[in-house]
């Protein structure tokens, strides 16, 4: 899961993204509304955090002008409560409104819930075959035992869980797995499919040689 | 309860007052006219008693009969007196009646006239009985006889002689009429009185004797009973019709004042958009309307004003906390090195000051707004003040590549040199603040007449002219974005107006934009 923070506070942003990739997401930062607008427009994450106040360009009018190409789920920070602000919020297309100071834990759980529904799930546990993924607890379990994966591991298993049934191609899961930061190596995905597939068995992953990988049946 | 209200407490002045003015009118009337009818009798009495009194004779060698009280009739003149005055001093009324007065005079004339003939006459008056009165004689001419006739409505008349004997009487007089008591030794204008139904006028003439002239007046007395009725249902009649339009008037009146306490209920209950509808702002109450208006207007916006003060209050302190929820939170997931540790407790380090900044700015700013900050008023030099501060602020304008250019001349002024120092080193620090790469900042002073002029001006971009009348506003901010950057708490430049303004001077900004921007303070200077 690939995660934009758009917070011009330097201590908030540091924070969060340290939270958030700790979470196991990757996560790009913006520290102003140009360049939060820009990466929103120009990448395809699976959500957006996003402050309204901002320099140069506030919250609302990123909203705005992303809603114009982009569904991103978005999420939005603020330090106003009156309700009229979380209308005009959710009026202009923001999916969910967290206001300041909230619990990180609160927050996290929001923005799983903001990423399930938008692929269209309705449940924390998503179960493939004998492998059931709990994205609450961020745990694997197979035939009922629990399987240990590293954060990327469970990542990439459950960005494909989530997708399940369909060919997720290379290039998407490096856009939602790793953030800009990261010099990605071409091999690292193979890497991570092959010791997926140690632990989970070889065919939970089904390699479609020239399109990508795909968990689950399909069609 | 019903009288708490004032629309009810003016019908009832309202219908109290026309009472008594309809009662006043109605008895006034009333006594006019019954007053009109008692002396239109008492005139036709005097026609008649005249004659009697002339017609009762004294003994032989008595006073002379005489009549000094109807001269009129008794003299030959002709016609009516001047000026229409009746005998007895009241103004005549319709000309009908002068006729008829004048007609009546000619006739008593004529009797009076025939009084006046020696004894032994006119052979009509033997034919008069001859009262057995100690030498009294009442006769009475026929022609003046018949003015009394037998019915019971007529006019009737009693002589009594000088011992209170019963000389004659009319047929149509009553069995029991007494005689005037008050009617004594002394001759006077004759007199009326009431007895029951019964009008009647007496007389004491000079040798003694007492006429008495009456006449029932029961039917009068009836006619006036019935007006009295038809006054007392007309008054009604205007008072019910008077009292309806009292009220419409007064629930018109009262209307407005309704609507401004419904609408005072309201902002009591704190909807302070709700305005009075004054639909014509032209009487009392529509001005007064207009004047609440306008107060209740000046109340929302001091409302407004206070609630965007408080919130933005909260917005400021917010962030801080964000900040430090979200870094203890994140460090205590799991173990950490000491460098990460270190780092989190830095941040909340930052969260904390920026914290305290904030509340003893906004501290600061409630004592000034409630006058309970007491500004030392000693002498002092500005430029000394401007010289600390530039010290204080050089290193920061020396890292960001910024030429500080102080030319300030001793400016002796009076005042609070340690609040003014704040003031120097906030427009110092937004002079540095809002400026361009390797700009400057500079500092001139001047004293003109009494004032002491001191300017900061920098070669940064300027204020846009929008933001410009709003800089001074608390938490006012040219960039949109609140949350802090370099620490600013976005009251400096309204604390420092405060301050300024404490010590009786002004703060002022002029700024084009890409040319930089000047602030101005003037203070009175010393002396």
């Amino acid at each position: 899961m690939r995660v934009l923070v758009v917070e011009d506070e330097p201590d908030l942003l540091r924070s969060l993204t340290q939270a958030l990739q700790e979470e196991g997401y990757a996560v790009d930062g913006a520290a102003d509304g140009e360049t939060g607008l820009f990466n929103a427009q120009n990448y395809d994450y699976d959500a957006v955090v996003l402050d309204v106040m901002l320099p140069k360009v506030d919250g609302w009018e990123i909203l705005r002008r992303l809603r114009k190409t982009k569904k991103t789920p978005v999420l939005m920070l603020t330090a106003r409560d009156q309700p009229k602000d979380r209308v005009r919020g959710l009026d202009t297309g923001a999916d969910d409104y967290v206001v300041k100071p909230f619990d990180l834990a609160e927050l996290f759980a929001r923005l799983r819930a903001l990423i399930r529904r938008s692929a269209g799930r309705t449940s924390n546990v998503l179960a493939v075959g004998d492998v059931v993924i709990d994205t609450g607890a961020r745990q694997i379990s197979r035939g009922g035992q629990a399987v240990a994966l590293t954060a990327r591991e469970y990542a990439l298993v459950e960005f494909l869980a989530l997708h399940q049934g369909r060919v997720v191609t290379r290039t998407t899961l490096y856009e939602h797995l790793f953030d800009e930061n990261e010099s990605t190596l071409s091999n690292l995905l193979d890497v991570h499919v092959s010791n997926i597939r140690k632990k989970l068995g070889a065919e939970f992953i089904t390699t479609r040689r020239g399109h990508g990988y795909c968990v689950g049946g399909a069609e | 309860m019903i009288f708490q209200s004032i629309r009810w407490r003016l019908q009832v002045w309202y219908g109290l007052v026309f009472l008594a003015l309809l009662s006043g009118f109605g008895v006034t009337a009333y006594a006019l006219l019954r007053d009109v009818q008692l002396r239109h009798l008492d005139g036709e009495f005097q026609r008649r008693i005249g004659p009697l009194s002339n017609s009762l004779r004294p003994p032989p060698g008595g006073p002379r009969p005489f009549f000094p009280f109807f001269p009129n009739q008794f003299t030959n003149s002709p016609g009516p007196p001047p000026d229409g005055l009746r005998p007895d001093g009241f103004r005549m009324g319709r000309g009908a009646r002068r006729g008829d007065q004048g007609d009546q005079g000619e006739r008593g004339g004529r009797g009076g006239r025939g009084d006046d003939l020696p004894d032994g006459g006119s052979p009509e008056e033997r034919g008069f009985p001859r009262p057995d009165g100690p030498g009294f004689q009442f006769r009475l001419p026929s022609e003046q006889a018949a003015l009394f006739g037998s019915e019971s409505n007529s006019f009737y008349y009693v002589v009594w002689g000088p011992g209170g004997q019963e000389l004659a009487r009319s047929e149509a007089a009553p069995r029991d009429v007494p005689r005037p008591a008050s009617a004594g030794a002394a001759a006077g204008p004759p007199e009326p009185r009431m007895r029951g139904v019964l009008r009647e006028m007496y007389h004491a003439t000079p040798g003694g004797g007492v006429v008495l002239v009456g006449r029932s007046i029961a039917e009068e007395l009836a006619g006036l009973r019935r007006l009295a009725w038809k006054l007392a249902v007309a008054g009604g009649v205007v008072l019910l019709l008077g009292s309806t339009g009292g009220w419409w008037v007064a629930t018109r009146a009262i209307r407005p004042i309704e609507d401004i306490s419904a609408t005072a209920v309201k902002i009591a209950a704190g909807d302070l958009s709700q305005r009075i509808s004054a639909a014509d702002t032209d009487n009392e109450l529509g001005r007064l309307a207009a004047v609440l208006n306008s107060t209740f207007a000046r109340l929302e916006a001091a409302f407004a004003q206070q609630q965007q003060f408080t919130s933005d209050a909260a917005h400021e302190l917010r962030t801080p906390v964000t900040v430090m929820l979200a870094q203890t939170q994140t460090a205590l997931t799991r173990e950490r090195g000491a460098a990460e540790y270190r780092a989190t407790v830095e941040a909340c380090q930052r969260a904390a000051q920026r914290m305290r900044k904030l509340m003893e700015s906004l501290l600061e700013l409630a004592r000034l707004d409630a006058g309970q900050e007491t500004l030392l008023r000693m002498p002092f030099d500005l430029s000394k003040t401007v010289g600390d501060c530039v010290d204080l602020v050089a290193p920061l304008a020396e890292a960001r590549g910024l030429k500080i250019h102080c030319a300030v001349p001793s400016l002796p002024c009076v005042g609070d040199p340690e609040r003014m120092g704040r003031v120097v080193t906030n427009l110092l620090d937004n002079a540095i603040e809002y400026n361009q790469e390797s700009g400057e900042v500079r500092i001139a002073g001047e004293r003109q007449g009494g004032t002491v002029i001191l300017s900061v001006s920098n070669s940064g971009p300027g204020i846009a002219a929008e933001d410009l009348p709003r800089i001074f506003e608390r938490f006012y901010r040219t960039d949109k974005a609140r949350s802090g950057s370099g620490g600013h708490t976005g009251l400096g430049l309204a604390i420092s107006k405060a301050i300024v303004e404490g010590h009786g001077g002004s703060l002022e900004a002029a700024s084009q934009p890409g040319r930089g921007a000047t602030f101005t303070v003037r203070l009175p200077g010393e002396g």
